[in-house]
Formats: structure tokens, C-alpha cells, sequence
């Protein structure tokens, strides 16, 4: 048996990301070719292809992805090239100057209507039942490079199915071998799980020995397929593309804000899909984006609760205000607390905040973690340099955190720099399989003091390295001495050099999708989340109001008036004396505020169930009732209240630089281990939680890790 | 009445099928026909039956070279407007129990 794992064919210089058309590079000069009789002048390192594409000649290809190495395998992008004999694989062949290609003439039709016959020799004709039908890329080219009818008289070729794992669905008969599949899983995914057996025709691609994936961005695979071959298996059989509705909007389920499409039939979310954006995922999302949708219709609040002798019962709504109002009757400010969760947008938050404000609450508290953000200064808590900018660092210190789980994407963008720009990483904190080679400096945050003081080796690493950066995670700032780890890397950052003129070093990476809104916001109380619920535990905060706070110990809240509202019945619930449902993610519009501070606007794609509600509109109804009414009777002058607070916030996708200052509390820094945010990166939050799939996806890693229990 | 007094006069009773319908040829043998055994519904004929009533052959079932296969059910009436009438799974006369529909989610309970 032959294994060969595909690879780019090529020389080095355009093994990796392919060269873009206009980074422009002043010291070579830049080619000028002739493309169908129009002159036209291209970055040098080009491709053919490329330069096509700038002329405005449409190339058809299945191999070819902008974001994956070239492999010039499925020979569909033949261009006529003069003074060549033969058709050249554009996608594979530089660009020179003087080059005169002709894509449009009758050779090009016939070379590529030769290399479609080929193609279809082996692929199956069951475009009816397939998943990818009406989105193939090979359907659409048949439709224009296609033969009438069939010369093949032999069988097709039969390929048995693989099995990837609970996400990924292979018919690996529809297989055309244009290895985009392992390409990415190398380069992107950095883990090498997919690879091709035999060869030619008979050439199959696998798992090693069969095993599921276990990459957190296995789902793109079924993006990149331009066939049916890999297709999503919670999906399957479920809609046809022509039929759904499609809303762009933003993902939740991490900091990154990575940019989707929910894809809706009805009422339902039928899958979601990533959009386009170079700066945040590039077109990458991560599993848990992707298939955490069907949790959003499993333990949905439906109806408001109000609990009586000890057990919650259906309500009304009023029933429930009035419940709110007594429970509220005789306590003052100081007494009623409010937190705020994860998943929530900037117009809900707002809406929250002054509702509580009206009542007098001083302690509204958002740092769900514990995680010591401080929110005199912006910087302090975004991701400085921005996700595009990991690419201009070339060293990267980690301190407390496992980017792999807490923002899947920016470890494929960490991984895509150490691979292509030579970024080095080191880490301090526990040691883990983060898919790209990692200098462990040991788990004790004290080492962050011994940099200061300029004892540890990684000081000189940090001082030698030209655009250093650190990325401080939740795990280290929700220590007991988070603020003094804040203040450390703090005057690291000064110290080493990672704050100049055009680049900011200092990155902090949060790990909830509503956590830079709501500090922009200001929802933070001295003492945090922890004072909070010491003080319900004494009794001197009488009443706590959480908006989808689910990832705390709610057991503390047990002799308090408790409103949770919220979208799914999860831990927040359990002590809750009012539940209040409300809408998820996908069901209500909203900004919010990723990690390095770009404000993005998602749009709601389907209604909430029964009687839940838009968070904003629950806010509004309920200051009505306790007789502090909100001013704002809509969603636009609930945004334009917003927008007079932040006015950053109408700067739509935008990335303003944040103003250096000071912040943190100095002080020592205990010796001793830092403990991650998340243990389990499938079920970080309650649609994960309520999603069968990411159940699976969980109990899969679980056992994969008991079985061998020798990996990190 | 009229029936049975021509099926006395000219019929010649040639067999009953297991639901206990009666077949008659009439004596000239121009003639075939049938006295139900209960309501008179045509759909009650077995198929052995139909074919020597409808005249595709001339042979009695029991002459007829033909062996059910085994995964044959036996003969039924059509049900259609009965009680027993198939119904969709769904139907609001089979328990009101709709099949899962897009847009259908589990509430949470308490």
C-alpha cells in the first residue's frame, strides 16, 4: 500500500499562502502579461490564475483555494498560453512578464470539457439525493464546460465510506481528489488527521486508521469540498440551499465575532455557514460555531416562571411582573445586584443596565470569569494588535491560555503566522497541544515578575524579538492576583518594547462574545462576580437579576429574589425565584464588540419561540411596571440612546487603536499553577450545552482521552 | 329476492372463497356472478376469484396453478370510510400525534 499525503508540487516560494494580488513588493518588478488582448500588471509572485482573475477572466477550478497551498491536481484552470505547445494549469504557473494567455478560445473549451469528461468517469449521478446539490462547484461547471452525454461505457468507481467522526459526512464516491481537504486540515487546521491511500484513480482520502477528527475547525472541510464527498452530517438530508433563507450575521459562541450566515427554513435554524472577513476568520469557523445550532431548539424557556411553595409554575407575563415588583418591594439600591452573561448584545445590555440603574443598583457586574478587567483604560482589555495583526508579530508569548479553546480562530491564525511569517511561540501556563510547535516555559505565573526583573530567558527573547506580543488569558487574570498579572504584563509591555508608535503588543483574549461590550458599557463592580455572590450568601444583597448568567455557582443566590432571563433553562435557572425568557443570538439583532474591539452588527434570523422576547423589549415592559420607564419605545431609539453613550459604536467594523495608559494594581504575584478557563471546549455555554451534537463532539474527546491518556 | 330466485332457476354454484362469498355460473355458462356474504361490496372478491369473475380464465381458483408467495397478506375489503382505514402517521384520527416539523423545539420545564 502506497501512503502519500499530497503536497505542493511546486518550488518553495509558492509552497504556503499563495501570493496575493496587490501586496505589491517594491523590489521586484512587477510583471506585465496580456490576458485575452487586455495588458495588465500584477504583483510579482502571482499566478496566472491571479492575474485572470485581476483581468476579469473567470477561471473554473476545484483544486485551486485562495487559502491553501497550490497543488495544480485537478487540471480544470488550462488557460492557452502562446509559444507554449500545450494548455498550462494556470492556478500552478507563475506569472512572467511579456506572458500572452487566451482563456476564452476554442482550445481552452475543448482542453477543459476533456478534463471534465475525465472527472465525471468516476462521479456518481446522484446530484438528486446529494447535500451539496445546488451549491457544487462541479454541477455549476458541468453546466458550462459538460459533454451532452457519457462516452464510458466501464463502471464507475466505487470508494467505501470513511468514517470522520459526528460532524463530517463522507460519500467518498463523489471524491474528485482536488486534496483541498488535506491541504487544510495541514495548514489551517495545523492537525495532520486527513491524507490520501493508493494512488491515481484508485487514490482515497482518510482519516489514519479510520479514527474521527478531532480538530476544532473540521467543519470547513465541508466548505472547501467542491463536491458531495465531505458534507455536514447533522445537515444531511435536512434542507436544499435554494430553500433557505440566509442572514448575516455574528457568532457568539467565543470572543472572536466570527462573521456567519445563519441559514433559516421557517422558524428554524437550519446550519450556519462563515462569511467572508480577512481581518476576524478569514472564512474559517470553528465547530462550535458552526454546529451548536441545534441547541437552540432544545430546553428553550418558552414561557415566563414565577415560583411558588418552592417550585417554579407557568405564568404570564404580568403575573410575572408583578411577581418582580413585590420581590422587589422595600429593598434599595445597594441590595439588588445584577450580572450579566456571555452571549448578550450591546442594545440588551444597555437596556439592562439603566433599567437596573433606575432602581438604584450600583453593582452590575459582567466579568462572569472573575477575570480582574480593568475598565479605566480600553486597552487593558482588548486584543491590541488585532487577529490580523498576529501575522506582522514574530514572537508571541502565551500567559494562561489555551487559544485552541478559547478562540479557536485566532490559534488557526497564530499557527497560519508561525508557518508562514516564522512566529515563535512561547507559553506560560499548562502545557498544551495548541497544533504549532510551543516553547513551554513552565505553569507559574511568578515567571511573568522574573521577566520583569529581567532574570528569565524569555526577557531576552521578548527584547530581541521586533514585534513582540503577549496574549494574557482569562485563566491568569481570574487568579486571586489577576490585577497584579494585569499590572505585570502591563509594564512588560512597556518595558520590552511591545507598545510603539504602529504597534500594540499588550493582547488580552476573552473568552464570551458579550465581554468588550459590556466593559465598554462599564458593567463592572468592585469585588466582581465573587463579591457578589458572597454578599447574596451574607445577605446583604437582597435581589440579583441575571441576563443569561449561567456560568456561576448560582447556589449562592439560594436565599436571594433572583430574575433570570435568558434563552435556555441551564444552571442560572436553578435557583431563579422569576424566569424571564428571551431571545438567543440568532433571533434578535445586536452589536457587539469582539475581542479586539470591532463593533459588528448581526441581524436576527428567525422569531424566538412561544412567548419569549427580544431582551430589550422585557426591559422595557418590566420598567413600565416597577415604575421607572426606560426612554425608548424602539429598537432605534434604544440604539440611538446607545449610540450617544458610545458614540464608537457607529463605526461599524472598524478597528480604532485604544490609547495606551495605565492600569492594573501592582503587587506580588503568587507562585504556582494557572488554571484554564475552559475544560471542555464543546460545552462553554448553554446553547453548546443544549446542542446534541456538541454532546457528541464532547463524549468523543472525553473517551479519545481515557482511551490513549497518554496525550497532553 | 330477484337474485336469488334466478340464481335458483339458473345458477350453478361452483365454489366460496374463505370469507364465505358464494360463486355461481349460470347453467349455459354465459353467466358468472357471486352472492356476498354480508354487505355487497365488489372490493370483498379475493384476486383468485376476480380473475375466473372477470373472465381472465376460465379455471377455479383451487384449479389455478398459482401458490401465494409468502410475503402475500391476505385478501382485504377496501377499508376506505371504515374504522379501520389506514391513517397517516399524524392523522387527528390516529391519536393527533403530528410528526416533528421545522421549527419545533422542547420547551424547557422545570
Amino acid at each position: 500500500m502506497c501512503i502519500m499525503v499530497a503536497r505542493s508540487r511546486l518550488p518553495s516560494k509558492f509552497d504556503g499562502e499563495s501570493p496575493s494580488v496587490g501586496r505589491c513588493n517594491r523590489e521586484e518588478p512587477m510583471p506585465k502579461l496580456t490576458i485575452d488582448g487586455k495588458e495588465i500588471e500584477v504583483a510579482p509572485g502571482s499566478t496566472v490564475l491571479q492575474a485572470c482573475e485581476e483581468a476579469g477572466a473567470e477561471i473554473p477550478r476545484f483544486c485551486y483555494h485562495e487559502r491553501l497551498s497550490i497543488a495544480g491536481n485537478c487540471r480544470m484552470c488550462l488557460v492557452e498560453m502562446e509559444r507554449s505547445p500545450k494548455p498550462i494549469a494556470s492556478c500552478a504557473m507563475p506569472a512572467g512578464d511579456g506572458m500572452v494567455i487566451h482563456t476564452n478560445t476554442p482550445q481552452v473549451k475543448k482542453a477543459r470539457e476533456g478534463v471534465l469528461e475525465f472527472l465525471l468517469i468516476n462521479h456518481p449521478l446522484d446530484c438528486p439525493i446529494c447535500d451539496q446539490g445546488g451549491e457544487c462547484d462541479l454541477q455549476d461547471e458541468t453546466m458550462a464546460y459538460g459533454r451532452g452525454k457519457n462516452r464510458f461505457d466501464e463502471n464507475k468507481r466505487a470508494v467505501t465510506e470513511k468514517n470522520m467522526g459526528p460532524l463530517v459526512k463522507t460519500i467518498m464516491t463523489r471524491c474528485i481528489h482536488c486534496t483541498r481537504c488535506i491541504r487544510f486540515s495541514e495548514e489551517v487546521a495545523g492537525t495532520t488527521e486527513l491524507g490520501a491511500i493508493y494512488r491515481g484513480e484508485n487514490m482515497q482520502i482518510t482519516t489514519f486508521l479510520e479514527q474521527a477528527m478531532e480538530s476544532e475547525l473540521q467543519g470547513n472541510v465541508i466548505d472547501l469540498c467542491p463536491v458531495g464527498a465531505l458534507t455536514s452530517k447533522p445537515y444531511a438530508f435536512n434542507a436544499r440551499p435554494w430553500e433557505l433563507a440566509k442572514t448575516e450575521s455574528i457568532d457568539v459562541m467565543d470572543a472572536v465575532g466570527s462573521n456567519i450566515r445563519i441559514d433559516t427554513r421557517g422558524r428554524q435554524v437550519m446550519r450556519i455557514l462563515p462569511r467572508n472577513h480577512d481581518d476576524v476568520n478569514e472564512e474559517w469557523i470553528s465547530d462550535k460555531t458552526r454546529f451548536a445550532y441545534d441547541g437552540l431548539l432544545k430546553s428553550r424557556l418558552d414561557r415566563p416562571y414565577v415560583k411558588k411553595d418552592g417550585t417554579l409554575v407557568e405564568a404570564s407575563w404580568v403575573e410575572a411582573f408583578a411577581a418582580i415588583n413585590t420581590g422587589l418591594a422595600g429593598l434599595d439600591g445597594t441590595q439588588i445586584a445584577g450580572l450579566v452573561g456571555d452571549l448578550n448584545e450591546l442594545e440588551g445590555m444597555y437596556a439592562f443596565r439603566e433599567l437596573l440603574k433606575g432602581l438604584g443598583a450600583t453593582r452590575i457586574e459582567a466579568r462572569q470569569s472573575g477575570a480582574a478587567y480593568d475598565v479605566s483604560n480600553r486597552a487593558s482589555y482588548l486584543f491590541n494588535s488585532g487577529i490580523a495583526g498576529i501575522e506582522e508579530a514574530d514572537f508571541c508569548l502565551l500567559v494562561g491560555t489555551n487559544p485552541r479553546h478559547e478562540a479557536t480562530i485566532v490559534n488557526a491564525r497564530i499557527l497560519k503566522s508561525t508557518r508562514h511569517r516564522g512566529l515563535k511561540v512561547s507559553n506560560i501556563g499548562p502545557a498544551h497541544d495548541l497544533t504549532y510547535p510551543v516553547e513551554q516555559a513552565g505553569d507559574d505565573a511568578a515567571i511573568l515578575a522574573d521577566i520583569l526583573a529581567g532574570k528569565h530567558s524569555l526577557a531576552d527573547r521578548l527584547q530581541a524579538a521586533k514585534r513582540p506580543m503577549i496574549i494574557v488569558g482569562e485563566g491568569a487574570l481570574a487568579r486571586q492576583d489577576g490585577a497584579h498579572i494585569l499590572k505585570a504584563v502591563h509594564d512588560i509591555a512597556e518595558t520590552f518594547g511591545l507598545i510603539t508608535e504602529d504597534w500594540n503588543g499588550f493582547n488580552v483574549l476573552p473568552t464570551a462574545a458579550s465581554r468588550v461590550g459590556a466593559l465598554d458599557l462599564g458593567l463592572v463592580a468592585p469585588g466582581g462576580v465573587r463579591g457578589i455572590l458572597d454578599d447574596a450568601k451574607a445577605g446583604t444583597v437582597k435581589a440579583a437579576f441575571l441576563l443569561g448568567v449561567d456560568e456561576i455557582d448560582s447556589s449562592a443566590l439560594q436565599d436571594c429574589f433572583t430574575v433570570y432571563i435568558g434563552s435556555h433553562g441551564d444552571h442560572g435557572v436553578r435557583h431563579a425565584d422569576v424566569v424571564l425568557p428571551a431571545a438567543a443570538y440568532t433571533e434578535k439583532s445586536g452589536l457587539y464588540i469582539n475581542m479586539e474591539g470591532r463593533v459588528q452588527m448581526g441581524e436576527r434570523a428567525n422569531f424566538p419561540p412561544g412567548d419569549a422576547r427580544e431582551d430589550w423589549t422585557i426591559f422595557r415592559a418590566l420598567s413600565d411596571v416597577l415604575g421607572k420607564t426606560l426612554p425608548f419605545d424602539s429598537f432605534d431609539a434604544l440604539r440611538a440612546a446607545l449610540y450617544k453613550e458610545l458614540p464608537h459604536l457607529m463605526d461599524i467594523d472598524s478597528l480604532p487603536k485604544a490609547a495606551w495608559g495605565d492600569f492594573g494594581e501592582p503587587g506580588d504575584i503568587a507562585r504556582g499553577p494557572i488554571a484554564l478557563p475552559i475544560h471542555d471546549f464543546y460545552q462553554t455555554n448553554p446553547i453548546a450545552r443544549a446542542s446534541d451534537t456538541m454532546a457528541e463532539c464532547s463524549a468523543l474527546k472525553r473517551s479519545k482521552g481515557e482511551a490513549t491518556g497518554t496525550h497532553g | 329476492m330477484g337474485t336469488s330466485l334466478f340464481t335458483a332457476r339458473h345458477g350453478k354454484r361452483v365454489g366460496e372463497d374463505e370469507q364465505g362469498n358464494v360463486y355461481y355460473l349460470a347453467k349455459d355458462g354465459k353467466r358468472r356472478w357471486v352472492i356476498y356474504n354480508g354487505v355487497a361490496d365488489a372490493s370483498r372478491v379475493p384476486p383468485q376469484w376476480h380473475r375466473w369473475l372477470h373472465r381472465t380464465t376460465d379455471d377455479l381458483p383451487e384449479e389455478q396453478a398459482i401458490t401465494p408467495k409468502p410475503w402475500e397478506k391476505p385478501h382485504l375489503p377496501n377499508l376506505t370510510g371504515t374504522q379501520e382505514a389506514y391513517r397517516p402517521a399524524g392523522s387527528l384520527h390516529s391519536g393527533g400525534k403530528r410528526p416533528a416539523a421545522t421549527g419545533d423545539y422542547e420547551a424547557w420545564t422545570p
